[in-house]
């Protein structure tokens, strides 16, 4: 049974106080397995986010089945289901620490408060920043808020990590180390991961498979590239790598109506 | 399971501040030296301002500083001046509460319903077009000369520009923040007390300056329109009389206690509120 099941998903916006309705997302079928990597891209403003959302729960006012392990997602939670979220900009509490900004995450998943010094120490000792535990996020440059992001997410232990173009606001020194040590962790976790990105060769280097969106509105999953025969763990210079996020880029032109697609 | 392949940049000149700067909007008191040193020049300028305006104009017109200071140190020690400020305060106090209380409700509402902004948008414009002036002559006329009256007289002209003041600063509340606390599952009163409380108080705390800062001025005019006590009555009472060190001495009463809730009471809280931000 697939950890998440999608179906027939379609999601409108607009149509309150005047505004126009319009479809962001139409027709969309995703099943992800335990411990698989799916990546999903696409042209900005395709509804990537959207999908996300919906999984994440933010979204409930969707068309379409949505399901956790068979279950509706109201009733995985229900039962201890755990989901996290690393977002585009790290989205910290300003006004908690590093520590408190996990701590945050480890409350509103309900674990007891002794666990809490030992997971925020060995989540931080992951990503790097033990020695930044009390520091407050303002403190910290944007590559470290984002790594304290990603501890917090893998501190609750995720049933499902989902990532919204997690690396996107960072250079791409910082963007390729985050993403080495992302894998890292998986690898000790095998969590099961959705992301979203705009980014060919971020979406192979981390995805076992990678589903590309058509353009909005009414944008719906076009093409599947599986990442098969990219073994792990990855490296940016292997070729059978490069090969597949050129695969990845061509899919991207076809479904985008665009031609000017490059590959980073 | 240290990741020590991957050599993140883990030095100190790492933590530079974000790029994203953090919003300034309310600066703390926080005194350091060369603060302190600005602010005692800033002082004595201010009196010295005043002293050559004294030496300009005549004694009777505007009296020096030092007449003034030992006019009010004398009022001080018989206790008259006492009662008025305590009547004073008393009133600021009431009528603060009740403009901050409708405030709030109707800035929040007017911030988060798009609909009820569209509905209370001709109110604000209607209520802060009319001189405050005619708004006490009103509640005077139609609750009487009392007490009840000279409050609502202070409170109501605050009311639109309290409102318009926390509308603001509600829509600068990150809703960013509060996906982030939804997406983990943060139950509703972690959402509020640890993601909404943070931002909403800084706003208040913003709007209870800026409404007292107000507000005190409404009072005294309220009270020298129509009461017979309070600091507005004794100003106007001194000035009927042409004397105008009680009147400067009644003013500077009330800045003194002014200042002293600006600067020690909002401060503290102030700081308290920023302590994340001190570091």
């Amino acid at each position: 049974m697939p950890q998440i099941d999608l179906k027939r998903i379609r999601k409108e916006f607009g149509g309150k106080r005047g505004t126009r309705r319009w479809t962001a997302i139409n027709g969309v079928d995703l099943s992800v397995e335990v411990g698989e990597i799916v990546g999903i891209l696409g042209p900005s403003g395709c509804g990537k986010s959207t999908l996300l959302n919906i999984v994440a729960g933010l979204e409930s006012d969707y068309d379409g089945e949505f399901t956790i392990q068979g279950k509706a997602f109201g009733q995985q939670i229900a039962s201890g289901f755990r989901v996290a979220y690393v977002f585009q900009e790290a989205r910290l509490l300003p006004w908690k620490t590093v520590r408190g900004n996990i701590e945050f995450a480890l409350k509103a998943a309900q674990f007891p408060a002794n666990e809490w010094r030992d997971r925020v120490d060995r989540v931080l000792e992951l990503v790097e920043l033990t020695r930044f535990a009390g520091f407050y996020p303002q403190q910290l440059s944007g590559g470290m808020q984002q790594r304290a992001s990603i501890a917090r997410a893998f501190a609750i232990e995720p049933d499902i990590l989902l990532m919204d173009e997690p690396f996107s606001a960072l250079d791409e020194m910082t963007a390729q180390h985050l993403r080495q040590s992302l894998l890292k962790i998986w690898s000790a976790f095998r969590t099961t991961i959705l992301f979203v990105s705009h980014n060919a060769m971020e979406a192979s280097f981390l995805a076992d498979r990678v589903m590309v969106m058509s353009q909005g509105p009414g944008a719906t999953i076009r093409e599947e590239v599986s990442m098969a025969g990219v073994t792990r763990p990855r490296s940016y210079d292997d070729n059978s790598l490069i090969e597949k996020s050129k695969a990845v880029v061509n899919a991207l032109r076809r479904h985008s109506g665009r031609s000017e697609v490059a590959l980073v | 399971m240290r990741t020590s392949a991957t050599n993140f940049p883990d030095t100190a000149a790492d933590a530079i501040p974000a790029s994203e700067p953090v919003a300034t909007r309310f600066s703390g008191f926080d005194p350091n030296a060369t603060d302190v040193l600005i602010s005692l020049i800033s002082v004595l300028s201010l009196i010295g301002a005043w002293y050559l305006g004294s030496w300009a104009l005549s004694e009777k017109v505007l009296p020096a500083p030092h007449v003034v200071a030992e006019v009010l140190y004398e009022a001080m020690v018989k206790g008259a001046i006492w009662k008025d400020i305590g009547i004073t305060l008393g009133r600021i106090v009431i009528a603060f509460s009740i403009a901050m209380s409708i405030s709030a409700a109707l800035g929040f509402t007017i911030g988060l319903v798009p609909a009820a902004a569209v509905f209370f948008r001709v109110w604000i414009v209607c209520f802060i077009t009319i001189p405050a002036l005619v708004i006490m002559l009103t509640c005077y006329m139609v609750v009487g000369l009392n007490d009840k009256a000279a409050i609502l007289g202070a409170a109501i002209p605050i009311i639109p520009i309290l409102t318009i003041n926390i509308r603001d600063g509600v829509k600068g509340i990150d809703p960013k923040l509060l996906g982030m606390a939804k997406a983990f599952r943060a139950s509703r009163a972690q959402q509020v007390f640890e993601v909404v409380a943070p931002q909403v108080a800084p706003i208040l705390v913003a709007s209870t300056r800026f409404g007292l800062g107000l507000i005190w001025k409404m009072v005294l005019f309220a009270e020298l329109l129509g009461r017979g006590d309070g600091i507005g009555y004794q100003i106007e009472f001194y000035y009927q009389m042409f004397n105008m060190k009680e009147v400067l001495a009644h003013a500077l009463s009330f800045l003194f206690v002014m200042l002293f809730i600006e600067l020690v009471i909002l401060g503290t809280l102030e700081k308290w509120i920023f302590r994340w931000r001190a570091q």
